[in-house]
């Protein structure tokens, strides 16, 4: 099930790149769901679950900021506790990938 | 579909969620069609790139009942997050359900003989020093009381055991849900 790995690895990588996006600078949920579908190739409409999911479980928080058109905007900033669950996920991440890839390298 | 039409279903799914919440979520989506207006998208397009707004609605009111069982130990919340999480699809329910319906029948069996139990425990306490008991009067009274705190820890047990169930079955379901398969299909 070759689409079901993916599905999987997609949905794992997802939560790790918005917070690696809000850990460059803080950001509002078209632009993240912008860069992320281009780059990852997910629906944009997933991002607003996560981001209500990463605020419940305290890993991002919310500002308002006044635009120049239109109402107010929502931006998301990253919470200590996102930090701290950010470096440990990308050091994860990139223990796990390097193996990965160790191995896939070998297989050829 | 047109962003009313978007926002149409999304709120149909999101029927039964605190007023509030639907509002935030829905002003979160609305942004997202006036953002894609302002970058020169049409409302289809967005639309399109947005998903099914059934399915997300499924997650999002999944989401919330989760934290509502999270904050809240109820029989009914514990009901609605059981159902969140079939909703979400991730769980095969023609396997699950038999098995959920065995372990839930066990488990309510067991909660009518713990509440039996007490009863019975009351009633030895209670009518037992005038039967005239083996042991006397004060081997009733104990063996009552005995059965009455042996129900209670007993249901004590029965509950934190229930609440671990249901914290599984939430943990495995939010694990495995496939939101993104149809944006990947698509």
């Amino acid at each position: 099930m070759p689409e079901a790995i993916e599905i999987q690895l997609k949905k794992g990588a997802l939560e790790l790149c918005v917070l690696a996006l809000l850990h460059q600078q803080d950001n509002y949920a078209y632009e993240i769901a912008a860069r992320l579908a281009d780059a990852i190739g997910m629906g944009e409409g997933t991002i607003y679950p996560l981001m209500r999911r990463l605020q419940m479980d305290g890993l991002v928080e919310t500002y308002l900021v006044e635009s120049p058109a239109g109402p107010p905007r929502k931006y998301y900033k990253l919470s200590e506790a996102g930090r701290a669950s950010f470096i440990s996920q990308q050091a994860a991440w990139g223990s796990f990938s390097g193996a990965v890839n160790d191995i896939l390298g070998g297989a050829k | 579909m047109t962003r009313q039409a978007f926002i149409a279903r999304l709120r149909e799914g999101l029927r039964g969620l605190p007023p509030q919440a639907v509002t935030d979520i829905v002003a979160d989506y609305d942004t997202h069609f006036a953002d894609g207006a302002a970058a020169g998208r049409t409302e289809a397009e967005v639309a399109d790139a947005l998903g099914d707004p059934g399915r997300l609605a499924r997650e999002l009111r999944a989401e919330s009942t989760l934290s509502r069982w999270r904050e809240e130990r109820s029989p009914s919340s514990a009901a609605a997050a059981v159902f969140a999480v079939l909703g979400l699809g991730a769980i095969d329910i023609l396997i699950l359900l038999p098995i959920l319906m065995g372990v839930g029948g066990a488990l309510f069996g067991l909660a009518v003989a713990v509440i039996a139990v007490f009863f019975a425990g009351g009633v030895v306490f209670a009518a037992g020093p005038f039967m005239d008991p083996p042991g006397g009067v004060s081997a009733a009274l104990l063996a009552g009381i005995g059965l009455m705190a042996g129900a209670a820890s007993g249901g004590a047990i029965l509950s934190l055991a229930s609440i671990g169930l249901i914290n599984a079955l939430v943990w495995y379901g939010r694990l495995h849900y496939r939101l993104l398969k149809p944006a990947l299909e698509s």
